[in-house]
Formats: C-alpha cells, sequence, structure tokens
C-alpha cells in the first residue's frame, strides 16, 4: 500500500474465501482493493464507512482489531487527501484479515462506528486526539492519551517532536530550543520566559512572574566556545 | 464536594467532572496513584450503594509517545522503544516489531535465531504471568504469595540477564536475528528452570487456586460472556478464559511456533477466576514450548548473513574496505525498506499485539502504529464491572490485567 493512486481498474486481488467475497462486495460500491505482502487493502469511500464495516461484520469478522489514523503530509509522490484512517478487522472462523482505508481531508468526519463495536471507542478517541479527525455519532468523543492542555494533535508530521515547551506549577516554562541555546552559550539560560507556551500565554505569565521576583532566571556562563582559538 | 464518604486516602469524591451529576448516585474518583490500579490508571466510578452503574476510564498518564518517537529513528534504533511499552513482557513486543520488519523487508532469519526468541518469549510470557498473579492476589490482600511469584520471576529475570545483559528492556533482537549468540552454558540453566518450575506451580495450585479467600472473591465476578467480549475487541488469555479459542500463536504462526507441540487454553465461564486460571493452565503451556524449543535448539548462525540489514563479521572490517563502508552505513543511516506497509499479529501475554509498519523507502519507518493488547482490553472493564460490587473492580483491573506502559504507549 503507497500513498500513490491506484491502478485504474480496481481488480480483486488474490486472498483467502472470506477476503475475496467481500473484496467483490466493496468492489460493487465503489471500493478499490490493493495487495502488498498478502495483506489486503480496500479504499472506500468516506461516507461508505458505516455501511462497509456493518458488511464486514454480518459476513463475518467478528474482531475489530484496530482503528488508526495516517498521515500523508511528508510521503514522498503522496497525491489525494492528507489522512488516512484505517480499520483492521480479523475473522476468527476463517482465520483472515482485512484492512479498509479511507482517505479524507483536514476537517472532514467519518460516521463513528461504535453502535456496531463498542470497542472502537478508544480506537477513535485515538485517531481523534493524534490526528485530529472528527467521529460523528461518537458517544464520548474526547482526547485519549494526551493531557488536556496539550494543542495540536502530536501524530500529525507537522507536529515537531520533542519540542513541546513544558510548563511546571509555578508558571515556569521551559523551552527545549532556549534550553539547548542556554547550554551551548548562545543566550542567558533556561530562557523558558521567552518560548512559546501550550496555551500562548507566556508573555503575561512571564510578565507577572517577572514583576513578583519571586523566580530568579538563572544564568548560564558563557562557555569558552568561541575563545577556544586563543588557547591554542 | 459535599458527598464525601470516599474510604480512605487514595479515594476521594469529585463532583462535576463527565457529563451531568446524578446525585442519586455517587461519583468517585480512584487512582491514578492508587496501588491495585497497577501503575497510572484512573477511573471515575459512579455507584449506587455499592453497585458500579458506570465506570470511565482515564488514561495518558504514562504516554510517552513511543510510535511519533520511532518515526524518528532508524528501524534497528526503534527495538530500543519498543520493549519499554510493555515492560513485563519486553520480548514480545520486541518479536513483535522485528518479525514486522522482517516480514518488510523479507529477511531470511536463521532457524537458530527463531529458537532462541521463542524459548525467551515464552520464559517472558510465564515472568510476565507470575507479576500478574503476585499483584493480583497483593490487590486480595493477601501479601505472602507475591513473594512466592517474584521468586520465580527472579530466576527468569537472571536468565535474561544472562543473555543480553539486563533483567528488563532488552532490546537482544535483532532484525533478521540476534544480537549475539547465547552464552555458554545457558540451555542448561534453562533446563534446570523449566526441571523445578512445575513443582512451584503446584504450589501455586495450591496456595491460588485451592485457597478459599481466592476462589470466593474471583469466581462469578466480573463477567464477560464471549459475544460482549468480541465486542469489545478483548484478546488474548481474558479472551480464551470467555471460551473462544484465538491465539495468534497457532492461528497465524510466527517465528515458528507451529514447530510446537501445545494446547490453546480456554474456559468458558469467563468470570474473573476463569481469567486466572486460564493464564495459570498456559504456564504450563508455554514450559512446554520451552522445552521442545530447547531440544530443537541446533548450533548454527543467529543473523541473517543478508548484507542489507546485518552487519558484517568483526573479522572482515580488518581485511575488507567494503566491509567496513557497509558497518558504517548500517551503522550511520540504517537499511531501507521498500515502500508498502505490514502487520504482523502476535500473541503477546495480553493479547494481540501488532506493528502496523508503513515504509516510505527510507530508512525509517513513516508510521507505526502498534496495536497494543492492553488499551484495548481495558474497555472490557466496563462490561466486567456494571452492575457488580466496588471492592469487586479491583479484582477485574487485576484479572484483565492491563500493563499501563502497554495501555499509554
Amino acid at each position: 500500500m503507497t500513498g500513490d493512486a491506484p491502478a485504474s481498474t480496481p481488480a480483486i486481488v488474490e486472498a483467502g474465501p472470506l477476503v475475496t467475497r467481500v473484496q467483490r462486495l466493496l468492489v460493487e460500491q465503489g471500493g478499490e482493493p490493493q495487495t502488498f505482502k498478502g495483506m489486503v487493502t480496500v479504499r472506500i469511500a468516506r461516507t461508505r464507512v458505516h455501511d462497509a464495516v456493518r458488511r464486514l461484520k454480518e459476513e463475518g469478522f467478528d474482531l475489530l482489531s484496530d482503528v488508526f489514523g495516517m498521515d500523508w503530509l511528508t510521503f514522498p509522490r503522496h497525491s489525494g487527501p492528507r489522512f488516512s484512517v484505517l480499520y483492521n478487522l480479523y475473522s476468527i472462523r476463517a482465520n483472515e484479515r482485512i484492512f479498509l482505508r479511507i482517505d479524507l481531508d483536514d476537517g472532514e468526519e467519518i460516521v463513528t462506528i461504535t453502535d456496531l463495536w463498542p470497542g472502537a471507542s478508544f480506537m477513535e478517541r485515538e485517531v481523534y486526539d493524534m490526528f485530529g479527525v472528527t467521529f460523528t455519532g461518537h458517544p464520548d468523543l474526547r482526547k485519549l492519551l494526551t493531557p488536556e492542555d496539550l494543542e495540536g494533535h502530536p501524530h500529525r508530521k507537522d507536529f515537531p517532536l520533542g519540542e513541546t515547551p513544558t510548563l511546571f506549577n509555578d508558571g515556569r516554562f521551559l523551552d527545549p530550543a532556549a534550553f539547548r541555546a542556554g547550554l551551548i552559550g548562545k543566550s542567558r539560560g533556561l530562557t523558558g520566559w521567552v518560548g512559546g507556551a501550550r496555551k500562548g500565554v507566556v508573555s503575561e505569565q512571564v510578565e507577572r512572574v517577572k514583576a513578583t521576583k519571586r523566580v530568579q532566571v538563572p544564568t548560564i556562563e558563557k562557555r569558552d566556545v568561541d575563545g577556544s582559538k586563543d588557547s591554542e | 464536594m459535599t458527598l464525601g464518604s470516599g474510604g480512605g486516602g487514595n479515594v476521594m469524591v469529585v463532583s462535576e467532572e463527565h457529563g451531568p451529576f446524578d446525585t442519586k448516585h455517587m461519583r468517585i474518583n480512584v487512582g491514578p496513584q492508587h496501588p491495585s490500579t497497577h501503575g497510572v490508571l484512573r477511573l471515575v466510578v459512579d455507584l449506587d450503594g455499592e453497585r458500579i452503574v458506570h465506570i470511565v476510564p482515564h488514561i495518558g498518564y504514562l504516554h510517552t509517545g513511543f510510535e511519533k518517537t520511532m518515526e524518528h529513528r532508524t528501524y534497528q534504533q526503534c527495538v530500543t522503544y519498543s520493549n519499554r511499552m510493555d515492560y513485563l513482557h519486553g520480548f514480545g513486543h520486541d518479536l513483535a516489531y522485528v518479525e514486522g520488519v522482517e516480514r518488510l523487508m523479507d529477511a531470511q532469519v536463521p532457524i537458530r535465531a527463531h529458537r532462541v526468541r521463542v524459548i525467551l518469549n515464552e520464559l517472558n510470557r510465564i515472568a510476565s504471568h507470575l507479576v500478574f498473579f503476585g499483584t493480583g492476589i497483593l490487590d486480595m490482600g493477601a501479601l505472602t504469595l507475591f513473594f512466592y511469584t517474584m521468586r520465580e520471576r527472579e530466576q527468569i529475570l537472571d536468565l535474561f540477564e544472562q543473555v543480553c545483559g539486563v533483567r528488563m528492556n532488552y532490546g537482544y533482537f535483532r532484525v533478521g536475528g540476534l544480537y549475539r549468540d547465547i552464552p555458554e552454558g545457558f540451555e542448561e540453566r534453562v533446563r534446570a528452570f523449566v526441571d523445578g518450575f512445575p513443582k512451584m506451580m503446584d504450589q501455586y495450585a495450591t496456595m491460588f487456586m485451592k485457597n478459599d479467600i481466592f476462589v470466593s472473591r474471583t469466581k462469578g465476578v466480573g463477567l464477560i460472556d464471549a459475544e460482549t467480549a468480541l465486542a469489545y475487541g478483548l484478546t488474548g488469555p481474558s479472551l480464551r478464559a470467555s471460551g473462544v479459542p484465538l491465539d495468534f500463536r497457532k492461528a497465524q504462526p510466527y517465528a515458528r511456533y507451529d514447530d510446537y507441540d501445545f494446547d490453546v487454553v480456554t474456559s468458558d465461564a469467563g468470570d474473573a477466576f476463569a481469567r486466572f486460571e486460564v493464564r495459570f493452565r498456559e504456564m504450563r503451556e508455554s514450559l512446554r514450548i520451552v522445552e521442545q524449543a530447547l531440544d530443537m535448539l541446533e548450533p548454527g548462525p543467529v543473523q541473517d548473513p543478508d548484507r542489507r540489514i546485518s552487519l558484517p563479521p568483526r573479522h572482515e572490517l580488518e581485511e575488507s574496505m567494503e566491509a567496513v563502508i557497509f558497518h558504517f552505513k548500517l551503522v550511520t543511516e540504517g537499511f531501507h525498506p521498500p515502500s508498502g506497509a505490514v502487520y504482523v499479529p502476535t500473541e503477546s501475554a495480553r493479547g494481540e499485539l501488532g506493528y502496523y509498519l508503513v515504509s516510505d523507502g527510507g530508512s525509517m519507518p513513516y508510521r507505526v502504529k502498534v496495536r497494543v493488547p492492553s488499551l484495548i482490553n481495558l474497555q472490557s472493564l466496563e462490561p466486567a464491572c456494571k452492575g457488580g460490587l466496588f471492592a469487586d473492580m479491583v479484582v477485574n483491573i487485576a484479572s484483565l490485567d492491563p500493563v499501563l506502559g502497554d495501555v499509554d504507549k
């Protein structure tokens, strides 16, 4: 499975008897099967999710293994919508597995399948949390893993890794970039005071803390980075 | 906050947290520091007297963003992260991850590496179940038995230490094989453990399964029937305790599990006792697998000789410039699997565990999605607890065996 556009005529790919049968059903409704290393993924239209999953359940897929998201933002040569949501379904009796893939853009919604599988609740919440995809009809669509005050969706490709400023209880911030700058002597040290914040209220907080003078801004002495030539 | 009659120091009354507040019911908060929640699990429970009406798990206190971090590491470096999720069954996570990458790379793993992997994985499963038993019965108030199970777990961890130098967070598996061969005398030590352990299991059988308090605390508690279990995505021993014989070691064998003769343990009761019992009997099956793997263990290489993924042998580095270049490229840049996605389901001590790996042709995975069993199994807590006693909730948490590192990723 790649992010590229599929072949022009969707053909049923080779698979076990159950997956072959349901592929026919899905292709009739405009599904596009793909296979890679024996794994069958059928791309279906966003609006058909609930119907398709219900059909698969009736056909004998009794375990909803997972629901998860994908962000194709930096995938090479990708064309089409930015996000995908994949459904991983398994049939215990037939011992076969199928993936459903739905492509969608930012802001588009999917109908929840929690009425078919209550176990989809956490999975959809995780997708909502990590990618910002909304599931309509979900009974309790809240963030699952990240803190309430974290803005953004961490698994999006444009969300930076390890660059989230840390907020402490007394109103101090530790800004990673500034912290590193302090360590190599490029700035005055733990200058979390100028960094961005989760809620974007740094400057106010900084001013308030500075005014009270409760916390001293620690300064790290400039290391002799540039001056190394002198000693040689 | 005026409703408070909540028990000890760990239980407190919370007001408007979720949804409309029903004055008939009492809403109390358990955790995330409560010792019986096996980590940092927080539960908001609505009670009608002693009966649980509604239970909402709040998770994420241990969220570390492993999946995101793995997108920024080479395929080999990711082995460092995989075992840190489920710290009690680290080899299971390592195995699931390397199996995925090997499927992506079409690696030919030597048979000896498979045998060693299975031995370690099954020993780790036993160790994980021992912690499950120890802490499970600890939650019911019996401290002594915890030390018994820890005693045997310690022996297993000692074995792991001999193999890879650490007791947890192993990182011993490599894509295409193992970091190095097992040390001399390891087989004999495993055999000594395998010979001695059944005697301990008999002891446990008396201590747990015939323990009146344990039986009356767990029998008929937290019933989950097969239909509900499947609807909530329950897998692993907990699902087998509800009568569904799903075991990916049998269903879709990986790591040559089809070479071994073992049974899929099931029970039809679906209560907490059955979940304990299934895991108990499963330890014997794991022991059988370890025994057979030891018998089948033959000398040979432990790493795929494929130069795309494996480092050249040490002696070649002194003679061949190409070997040095290969070594340098593999260590600094890593290998490049073809563009595509794979998913290999494995059977962890907690359920279906699989890594959905998406490659864009680069040396780091484009996307890693771990299907962690604990996270999805945790949802079954609601059907198990609903209508039951508040005191039984602790038993239900223990019997579902969540590892919070595995829940929060």
